[in-house]
């Protein structure tokens, strides 16, 4: 009897050691391909699709990927991918320059089309007197609405479980914690804004679009960029639009030159980095970014309710 | 043994008879036979294509013309719909939509502006070079590769719908990146590119120096704060290349972009079911076709001419026979002076019957193994010649 049930015990020991032992190669060759076009998009689903994708993003860190142009052998990995995740809003223009197979793209932001945000200003043009004019534009770091950010999430969510729904239950659970920490990020938003709602503020670039109609920023955007120092004709269009906008802080999508730092100082303008995220960053994750930025934007707002600057130069 | 001999010493010596009997027996043999091969072939590719196409959604009209434009790219290019109709059934979730754009064509070969997802519907495999990847790219059938004598590396130029069309758009100049596998299908004979190239090839997706920043002011008619129109002198370009495939942009919603039809692809029985219920009534302007219904029915028509060309043949083999056997008769009348030399020299009545015999024996003999070699010759072609008798 006691024979019997060692026999019993080895079996189930055996049995155990070769579960354990196949279960990586069965789960590496269940194991979903992702491909995204920004970096949040890669955060979102990795969180949520845990050890049962692979989730890539090939863009080069030095780009800002809603403007690269990836060359045909990145374009045929898109191909092979399970998942093509799409930002949606005109992100990503190369999208519509190349062959993806359709049935494989997701548009995260799908959800929220309705709300996007058609961008002004930009030169239109004609073939003829008869033809159309349109080639306005759509502003498309959505993802600084974090709650337009949990929508895409959700997005992403239903995709992977539509090809995987033995895992379902899985990644439910990891797009609600998700789901927790950016509506957390939306709520301190709030409570940021909330200390000096109508404070005046300046962005180096328009992509602050779907942040500051959210969080009901006071937000007037030049077209400046972080590594190149203003020209003369911006400087003036700057000065112009400081009169009617008395702004202390300018929002910059990356570390500016420090020329460009100085001289804003001189116009009682303090610089501070907010980074959109659109590229994975050298250190830390989407959330830690995020996180940062609202410290930083914290202090500016703290900093403003106070009616002082609490620091010179770039924070 | 001897009457066959004598048989086949009369056949050979009246040669110019033999060949004209032998080619009559042999036409009215062969007819039927390659007309039944003929049909059975393209009754196969026909209904192999339709069956393994679940359902077409195409505008109201011809179904027909729809399914041949759809299935075999044919020239006949039916009433257009546009990407809304695409997108209403990815929307629904209930099935894969493969959108296709036959319209125009390439040196003759239909040009087929579609998704990547059809090649693997189809299951076509790249034989040579890679899947199509940019705007402008060209992934050709095996014949084309093979009659136009181009492959890899090499371009091919769009032909212009109309010849004499001088406000027409430039043809565009595509890069042939890839050659596919024979399929044994009218994929062979079709220049795939992808659904935005073929916009391209109609002018609504182009692309043109920046009329913003260019320094040519005389293709600008007006300028004002937020709008430039340009003139026609304004050249779009022809090829696109790494250069200038940035400038490329669409005109207006991508959604009112025309499609000639649309493969759906259900996600299973039900779905289909469901999705054919939603394009029943008169409303929608669209149809819902199941291919293999609308080729069967083209089939049914096909072979109710064929039962009449069947009783055509029938009657011209009956003349032919009658006609036969009339010349059998007047050759007996013209050879009475042989027969008399048979019966002087000891044959019979029957020996002069089985010499008769042999002789329509051996004609028959000829007939048939001329008519199985025009048959075993035409049978490989059969499938080409199908395509472009009854398909293309």
């Amino acid at each position: 009897m006691r024979g019997k049930t060692r026999s019993a015990h080895c079996l189930q020991v055996l049995l155990v050691l070769g579960l354990m032992m196949t279960a990586p190669l069965l789960q590496a060759a269940d194991r979903l391909v992702v491909y995204t076009v920004n970096y949040p998009l890669q955060y979102f689903a990795q969180r949520i699709a845990g050890d049962y994708a692979e989730v890539v993003f090939p863009a080069p860190a030095d780009v800002d990927p809603a403007f690269w142009q990836p060359d045909a052998a990145t374009i045929a990995a898109y191909q092979q991918a399970d998942l093509v995740l799409l930002n949606g809003a005109g992100y990503a223009k190369w999208v519509g320059r190349v062959s993806l197979p359709r049935s494989r793209l997701v548009h995260t932001a799908a959800g929220v089309a309705a709300d996007y945000i058609e961008t002004t200003g930009t030169v239109t043009h004609s073939h003829g007197r008869e033809g159309s004019h349109s080639h306005a534009g759509t502003a498309f770091t959505t993802w600084l609405d974090f709650r337009q950010a949990a929508v895409q999430a959700n997005a992403i969510r239903e995709a992977i479980s539509r090809l995987r729904p033995q895992y379902a239950d899985v990644f439910a659970a990891n797009a609600n914690a998700l789901e927790s920490d950016l509506l957390a990020l939306d709520t301190r938003m709030q409570a940021i804004v909330s200390a000096a709602p109508d404070t005046p503020l300046l962005a180096s670039h328009p992509v602050y679009q779907y942040l500051a109609r959210r969080y009901d920023l006071n937000l007037e955007a030049v077209m400046w960029e972080p590594h190149t120092l203003p020209d003369a004709g911006q400087w003036l269009a700057f000065e112009r639009l400081l009169k009617d906008h008395p702004a202390g802080w300018m929002l910059w999508e990356g570390d500016p030159l420090q020329e460009s730092i100085d001289r804003l100082q001189q116009h009682g303008v303090q610089s501070i980095v907010f980074d959109p995220c659109g590229n994975a960053p050298g250190e830390g994750d989407f959330l830690e970014i995020m996180s940062t930025n609202l410290r930083r934007l914290d202090r500016v707002f703290r900093s403003n309710d106070s009616g002082g600057v609490f620091q010179q130069g770039i924070e | 043994m001897d009457s066959l001999y004598l048989a086949w010493r009369y056949l050979a010596f009246n040669k110019l008879r033999t060949a004209t009997l032998v080619i009559c027996v042999t036409l009215i043999a062969i007819l039927p036979l390659a007309l039944q091969v003929l049909l059975a072939e393209s009754e196969r590719q026909l209904l192999a294509r339709a069956g393994s196409t679940p359902l077409l959604l195409g505008a109201r009209g011809s179904a027909l013309d729809l399914a041949m434009n759809a299935l075999y790219f044919a020239d006949e290019t039916p009433e257009l719909i546009s990407m809304a109709a695409d997108e209403a059934i990815a929307t629904s979730g209930l099935a894969m939509p493969i959108p296709l754009y036959v319209r125009f064509q390439a040196r003759r070969f239909p040009i087929v502006g579609t998704t990547l997802d059809y090649f693997g519907f189809r299951g076509l495999r790249i034989a040579q070079g890679r899947q199509l990847a940019l705007l402008g790219e060209c992934v050709i059938g095996a014949d084309v590769a093979e009659r136009l004598g181009i492959g890899v590396g090499d371009s091919l130029l769009s032909s212009p719908e109309a010849l004499f069309d001088l406000a027409g758009v430039y043809p565009l100049k595509m890069q042939v990146v890839g050659v596919l596998a024979r399929a044994h299908s009218a994929d062979d004979r079709a220049v795939f590119v992808d659904l935005k190239t073929a916009w391209v090839v109609q002018g609504l997706v182009h692309g043109h120096e920046d009329v913003t920043r260019g320094e040519d002011s005389s293709v600008i008619i007006d300028r004002t704060q937020d709008n430039v129109v340009a003139s026609a002198r304004l050249v779009e370009y022809t090829e696109i290349t790494a250069d200038n495939i940035d400038s490329f942009h669409f005109h207006g919603s991508p959604d009112s972009y025309p499609l000639s039809a649309m493969i759906v692809v259900p996600n299973d029985d039900k779905a289909g079911t469901l999705l054919r219920g939603r394009y029943l009534g008169s409303e929608p302007p669209y149809q819902l076709a199941v291919p293999k219904t609308v080729i069967e029915g083209l089939l049914a028509t096909i072979f109710r001419i064929k039962e009449v060309l069947d009783a055509v043949i029938l009657i011209v083999a009956v003349a032919t026979v009658l006609a036969l056997v009339l010349v059998f008769a007047l050759s007996l009348r013209l050879r009475q002076r042989e027969i008399q030399t048979v019966f002087h020299i000891g044959g019979s009545r029957s020996t002069i019957a089985r010499l008769l015999a042999a002789e329509i024996v051996i004609i028959l003999l000829a007939a048939a193994l001329l008519c199985a070699l025009g048959i075993t010759v035409m049978q490989p072609f059969s499938d080409e010649l199908v395509r472009v008798l009854f398909i293309a």
